[in-house]
């Protein structure tokens, strides 16, 4: 069986720079695999193109054997790609419940000849999104929270309101923009317990991005490291560890 | 005839580059889009006319009054209006909605006390410089010769001195060049400063050249100019430049018999934005602009 | 003073709150909930006014067909604005809207023959004729004010134009109520974030620009039947000033804050008239034109810098933004 998600020989230059130069890399389903690399190493970049918010200038991206990289971000994310940002982008300005309502695909209630046409329908979706919504508020001890603008939650309640919502979008695969960014220790494990259940019981693969290394090394199944915009190694995290090219990419001893 | 456009265009495109360089600057460093912006040129119009006229002074001396009467009032207005907004981390809707106002403001102050009676500089209409088959007037002469001045004093100011380069630092990245321990205070007066010395002299050089003018013809001279940053892309000084000759030109050109027959010449203005549409729609930030708002 | 106590005058008030409530409605769909950047507003107002009276003066259309149609147009010249330019960064969007809403203008003040030119639609008809589109609204408006028993032409107006207002701001009310209201706030609260939930930013922007230039379209009627001529420059950008002026004034957000809005923006406008005392008696009554539009410029400052919440917003989301 294939790869859930294939990048292949991806490029993108900014202004002269070669953010990504050739990357290459697989991600196995319902694997959890993280992308690390020193600052600079092109992983944000090769996350936004992954995502659609960026399109690649040559390469390509495949999701189940079909082509990604021409897709627009909301496109992708519909495909059953979805993303995270670093800063658990939540919608400030409205209510916990309302940012995961919003967290559906094909809503009939979401168009406006949908409105018209077939209101019934889009009752009946909405209170059946407001039953899951308030059934994964309760997962992560939100449910208080319901009626409160997202943006008077703190740092670690964004993340775990962030995590939900992907969880209502039922994703094949899930891409975490440093997760335990800025996260105390505490949360760290409730979101490691989120994302190992997410993975065992809905089948979900992740791509993560990360600094953290002790993280990495204990959730990970497969890391790939990546050094001025192309893949340095690719394994297990005991490989990976015992890699001489990692640790000097890292420290820097080369170039 | 088609050189003749083109040093037309010359003409109208300087005069909008030194106009869309002040409104560039200022939005690279406060991220503010001036709509008043075209009122402080009719204000340094009426100024310098009032100094040439009843004070019976010359040209030269009227349009430096007029140049420092306009710098003084954008410093008057960015301590009365800006400073508290800046104050209150009042975000981009409320600046741009507070420059709306302050225009509103302006220009009804210029109707009220100086009236809607069209003037003119005293300038001598007949006076013709011949350059091949060019003919300029003396008002053009004097408008490509001072916005010329001003593009390239602007340039090295920019370029060379401290205080410049400290400018185009910030309109790269403001946040970062406060925490460089930049006075961003300062920079901020020396912005406006600029701004209303370049204000003050389109707005001079627009009203010698369309020879008569009333306090209306600052707005009508704002759209160009901002088309003019939008098609150089916001927040670059050298893309303002380039834009205001580039709009300035391509309207007058496009009038030439030679483009199949030429465009009506009642409609120059919306060549202009028609332009501005073609750039936008080939490179959105325009051509030296940033893909996304930092 | 005797105007003052006009039950008229202040009808006639009332009445063009009513078609700026319509207009700054069309503004709140697309900027208090989906977050666009609209500043040519009265673009819209124009098409619909001058679509409408083209239609019945030189085509020889029925009102009634005529009315929509002008609607209609308004609508797709907002979709048309919308396709060429809402891909564009938001400050480029504002400045383009405005440029867009002054070609509208600079061509009807250039297209004699198709709209009078600078003249107005008085000179829609033939030469030497003074053409008139009002007819049958006229005597339509005459049914309604014997059938309500009214004494006066302006309080029929007045119930005609509001009666069409509230059923308009219900309608809105309700639609950004339904989850595709949800969306369009979504968007307007952080459009990348909204994307990668799967929603097509860019349709419901569409959507927002080319509903809310359909209302302007409705206003663009009301200004019509109310004003019997009007010519390019009753359609200036001024107008659209005064729509934003009308959503800062009430708040952003909020439906039913435009009419709230509308209304003290008329008592203001209105008022400003009868400044009889000093120091504004020191001026002549044609410089206090200028007057009373410096007091509603500052006006605008005030609010910006002292409630940019509005009178009836709420100032949690202005804290959060």
């Amino acid at each position: 069986m294939s790869a859930l998600l294939e990048v292949e020989d991806v490029v993108r230059t900014f202004g002269g720079v070669r953010a990504v130069d050739g990357a290459s890399f697989g991600v196995e389903r319902n694997s959890i695999t993280a992308l690390i690399g020193p600052n600079g190493a092109g992983k944000s970049t090769l996350f936004a193109i992954i995502a659609g918010s960026l399109r690649p200038d040559t390469g390509k991206v495949l999701f189940d054997e079909h082509r990604i990289d021409r897709k627009s971000a909301y496109r992708v994310a519909r495909a059953g790609v979805v993303r995270t940002y670093q800063s658990a982008r939540v919608l400030t300005r409205m209510t916990v419940l309302e940012n995961l309502l919003l967290a559906s695909f094909g809503h009939p209630g979401e168009r406006l000849t949908g409105i018209a046409l077939r209101p019934r329908a889009a009752r009946e979706r909405d209170r059946v999104l407001h039953r899951q919504a308030r059934e994964l508020l309760a997962l992560v001890g939100l449910e208080s929270y319901e009626r409160e603008y997202a943006g008077t939650l703190s740092g670690g309640q964004r993340k775990l309101l962030d995590l939900v919502r992907v969880l209502m979008l039922r994703p094949s695969l899930v891409l975490l923009d440093e997760p335990m960014a800025g996260v105390s220790p505490t949360l760290r494990v409730q979101l490691l317990e989120h994302i190992l259940a997410m993975r065992r019981d809905r089948g979900i693969t992740f791509l993560i991005v990360e600094h953290d290394l002790d993280f990495v090394m204990q959730a990970a199944d497969r890391v790939v490291v990546m050094n001025q915009g192309r893949v340095l190694a690719a394994g297990s995290p005991d490989e990976i560890r015992a890699n001489e090219d990692v640790v000097d990419a890292y420290l820097g001893k080369r170039h | 005839m088609f050189l003749q456009l083109l040093a037309n265009g010359l003409v109208t495109g300087s005069v909008y580059a030194i106009a869309a360089l002040g409104v560039s600057l200022i939005y690279g460093i406060l991220r503010l889009v001036n709509f008043a912006y075209g009122d402080m040129m009719a204000f340094a119009a009426l100024i310098t006319y009032g100094v040439n006229g009843p004070l019976h002074q010359s040209m030269i001396v009227a349009t430096l009054a007029g140049m420092a009467a306009t710098a003084i009032l954008a410093l008057l207005i960015d301590v009365v209006l800006w400073r508290p907004l800046r104050a209150r981390r009042a975000g981009f809707m409320s600046l741009f909605l507070a420059s709306i106002g302050l225009a509103l403001v302006l220009r009804q102050s210029l109707l009220l006390f100086g009236s809607a009676q069209p003037r003119t500089y005293k300038v001598n209409p007949y006076r013709v410089f011949v350059l091949g088959s060019i003919r300029l007037s003396e008002a053009q002469v004097i408008a490509i010769a001072g916005a010329a001045a001003a593009i390239v004093a602007a340039g090295l100011f920019l370029a060379y001195t401290t205080t410049g380069r400290v400018l185009r630092a910030m309109a790269d990245d403001r946040a970062l060049a406060a925490v460089a321990g930049i006075d961003v205070g300062r920079a901020i007066r020396v912005a406006w400063l600029i701004s209303g010395l370049l204000a003050g002299l389109a707005g001079v050089l627009a009203a010698l050249v369309e020879y008569s003018f009333d306090p209306n013809f600052g707005f009508q001279l704002l759209l160009p100019v901002f088309a003019a940053v939008v098609l150089g892309g916001i927040g670059s000084a050298y893309g303002a430049l380039a834009g205001g000759l580039v709009l300035g030109v391509a309207q007058e050109v496009s009038t030439w018999s030679g483009f199949a027959g030429g465009v009506n010449p009642v409609y120059k203005p919306v060549v202009a934005f028609a332009v501005l549409a073609l750039a936008l729609m080939l490179r959105p930030q325009g051509f030296f602009g940033r893909a996304r708002v930092a | 003073m005797n105007v003052l106590a006009s039950g008229s005058f202040w009808a006639f008030v009332a009445v063009v709150a009513g078609i700026y409530t319509i207009l700054a409605l069309g503004l709140q769909l697309q900027f208090g909930f989906a977050g666009l950047l609209n500043f040519g507003q009265v673009a819209f107002m124009a098409i619909g006014a001058y679509t409408m009276a083209i239609l019945v003066v030189k085509e020889g259309w029925s009102m009634w067909l005529a009315a929509p149609l002008g609607v209609i147009a308004a609508g797709v010249g907002g979709a048309l604005l919308g396709v060429t330019t809402l891909r564009l960064r938001a400050d480029y969007f504002a400045i383009v809207t405005i440029v867009f809403s002054e070609i509208i203008r600079y061509v009807a003040t250039n297209e004699n023959n198709l709209t009078g030119g600078s003249q107005g639609t008085i000179a829609l008809g033939k030469v030497g004729t003074a053409s008139q589109y009002n007819g049958e609204w006229a005597s339509f408006q005459t049914r309604v004010q014997h059938a309500l028993g009214f004494s006066s032409s302006d309080a029929t107006m007045l119930v005609l134009v509001w009666g069409v207002a509230i059923v308009l701001l219900t309608l809105t009310w309700l639609a950004v109520r339904t989850p595709w209201g949800r969306v369009l706030r979504s968007i307007r609260d952080d459009e990348d974030a909204a994307a990668s939930l799967g929603k097509n930013v860019l349709a419901y922007k569409l959507q927002a620009l080319a509903l809310g230039a359909a209302l302007g379209g409705v206003a663009g009627l009301f200004y019509a039947w109310e004003f019997s001529f009007f010519s390019p420059t009753d359609f200036e950008p001024l107008l659209t000033f005064f729509a934003w002026m009308i959503l800062l004034l009430g708040g952003v957000g909020r439906v039913f804050a435009v009419p709230v809005g509308a209304l003290v923006f008329g008592l203001i406008f209105a008022g400003t008239r009868f400044l009889n005392f000093a120091p504004f008696s020191w001026f002549a009554s044609d410089e206090r034109a200028y007057l009373r539009l410096i007091i509603i410029g500052a006006i605008i400052l005030l609010l910006v810098v002292l409630r940019p919440q509005g009178l009836l917003g709420k100032k949690r989301e202005m804290v959060l933004e």
